[in-house]
């Protein structure tokens, strides 16, 4: 979770292609998961995100952040055996319940493309300095400046909302919350601990929108007067 | 109390404690302090085992913070966190109490005595919403909350930062009251007045290392070592050092004052 979607600094080709192209092309491999039902496809695009995250000299990173999402797919995997009733039975539970061969390879698509879609959109970001992106969407693209200063700013809110919520577990943690325990406890446990996390994002963003003002944002495409 | 021994630890391979060994008895009230990224808060999350050690052993209260889980630790272990705002979660100072109370205590006529009396205590308004009030009363609430517990021991990571005079010294009260009661008080701090008054014990945390461990009075006079870690000792301190000879020894303002004074009748 820590670093996560951080810009790492490096001198690698991929820090050198456009941001825009970059982000075209993670669009694009997202897009591919997407459209293909083959198995083997998608888990070719993996090993492609992967190959790319070694070009950008961020393999080990993308390696951790492969394996945090193939630990969250596992559980999007289990419940999804379940919903999925079509096709040929290979066991069959108590109380009806059947897990197919169309229920195991739905469930693997799914969970595949999950990963598929995340992992080139986390090494785009983690190669591209925010700035950048901003002023090319606002340049190339003619996107007006206040949205594309929404959206990198939102990004970059991503890595500080992970980092937030590991103290806000912590500080729990002390207080005696078991969050050590197993999923479903740790769930109902954790929602009331959004609250803290709630209003520091909330204060951060409204520290962050009057500093923005204060440094003359909403002058900012205007002819100086 | 607490019991370290040959303790490194690291964040993903870059250590920043590297061979500390400490013992600290039942009832002392322990001050910390060190640069800042010195580590202190590192340190300090090691005694109630949200650090694991990446080496050596740490032991609180009899528990092997290795093996022991932090929730258990939690009821023998108050820690109060430099920023109050992460252990807030409930929206009147009631419920905060009570939630804390309630995580640890079982006992119903027990957590009702203790919210009282914490209430009393730091004298707090029970339907204040904790999350829209003052720096310093959100830091008072953090506080109660941890105290309400009494703990056996209690951490405090720079306590007094962003607190007026007054404020400070509420805390600093009520803090000591508990110590009184034979609690182990714990605390990183920057306010080197603060740490003069009230602790018994003071350790210099430097480059991975302890750098010194003696009472207040030893520990800020040797401006060297404070120096090196961008510490300076309290003013009257530094005064009374560069007076020397007669004076070299006073502490506060009080001494300097009567000092001055007996000198003046002397003469
Ligand atoms: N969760 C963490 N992950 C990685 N590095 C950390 C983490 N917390 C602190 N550090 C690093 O460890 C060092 C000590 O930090 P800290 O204990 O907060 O110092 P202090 O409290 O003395 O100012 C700093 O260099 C800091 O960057
Ligand atoms: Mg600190």
């Amino acid at each position: 979770m820590k670093g996560m979607l951080q810009y790492v600094h490096g001198n690698t080709i991929l820090h050198k292609v456009p941001p825009l192209l970059k982000l075209l092309i993670a669009i694009a491999i997202c897009a591919a998961c997407f459209s293909t039902r083959s198995l083997l496809v998608l888990l070719a695009l993996i090993v492609l995100d992967v190959i790319l995250g070694f070009i950008g000299n961020i393999g080990r990173q993308t390696l951790r952040t492969l394996c945090s999402l193939c630990k969250f797919s596992s559980i999007i995997f289990v419940l999804q055996i379940f919903f999925v009733t079509q096709g040929n039975a290979l066991v069959t539970l108590p109380l009806g319940v059947r897990i197919t061969d169309e229920g195991l390879r739905f469930s693997a698509m799914i969970c595949m493309r999950l990963i598929g879609a995340t992992l080139p959109l986390t090494v785009m970001l983690t190669l591209t300095r925010l700035p950048d992106l901003t002023r090319q969407l606002v340049k190339v693209l003619h996107v007006p400046y206040k949205y594309a200063f929404a959206f990198t700013t939102a990004i970059r809110f991503i890595p500080i909302l992970a980092r937030d919520m590991a103290a806000v577990i912590e500080a729990q943690t002390a207080r005696g919350v078991e969050l050590d325990g197993n999923f479903i406890k740790k769930l109902r446990l954790l929602l009331p601990l959004c609250v803290p996390l709630l209003v520091s994002s909330i204060r951060k963003i409204e520290a962050g929108a009057i500093s923005a003002e204060l440094r003359g944002f909403h002058l900012r495409g205007k002819k100086a007067a | 109390m607490i019991h370290l021994n040959g303790v490194h630890f690291s964040y993903e391979g870059r250590e920043v404690l590297s061979g500390i060994d400490l013992d600290i008895a039942s009832g002392e009230f322990v001050a910390l302090i060190g640069p800042n990224g010195a580590g202190k808060s590192t340190f300090s999350k090691l005694l109630n085992g949200l650090n694991k050690p990446t080496q050596g052993t740490v032991t609180v209260a009899g528990l092997d913070t290795k093996k022991a889980r932090t929730s258990a630790l939690a009821r023998k272990v108050g820690f109060l966190f430099q920023n109050p705002d992460r252990q807030l979660c409930r929206s009147t100072v009631r419920d905060e109490l009570l939630f804390g109370l309630e995580l640890c205590l079982t006992d119903k006529a027990d957590i009702q005595a203790r919210l009282d009396k914490t209430l009393a205590d730091f004298h707090l308004d029970p339907a204040l919403n904790p999350l829209t009030a003052s720096r310093g009363e959100r830091q008072r609430v953090a506080l109660a909350s941890l105290m309400a517990l009494t703990p056996q021991l209690l951490i405090l990571d720079e306590p007094t930062t962003g607190l007026d005079w007054r404020e400070c010294m509420h805390t600093m009260e009520l803090v000591t009251a508990l110590n009184r009661q034979g609690a182990t008080v714990f605390m990183v701090s920057h306010d080197m007045e603060v740490v003069r008054d009230f602790a018994q014990r003071v350790l210099v945390l430097n480059k991975g290392r302890l750098a010194a461990d003696g009472t207040p009075h030893e520990v800020l006079r040797r401006t060297e070592l404070l120096s090196d870690a961008a510490l300076l000792p309290p003013q009257i301190m530094q005064l009374s050092l560069s007076l020397g000879a007669n004076y070299d020894d006073i502490d506060t303002c009080e001494e300097m004052t009567e000092s001055l004074i007996r000198r003046r009748l002397e003469k």
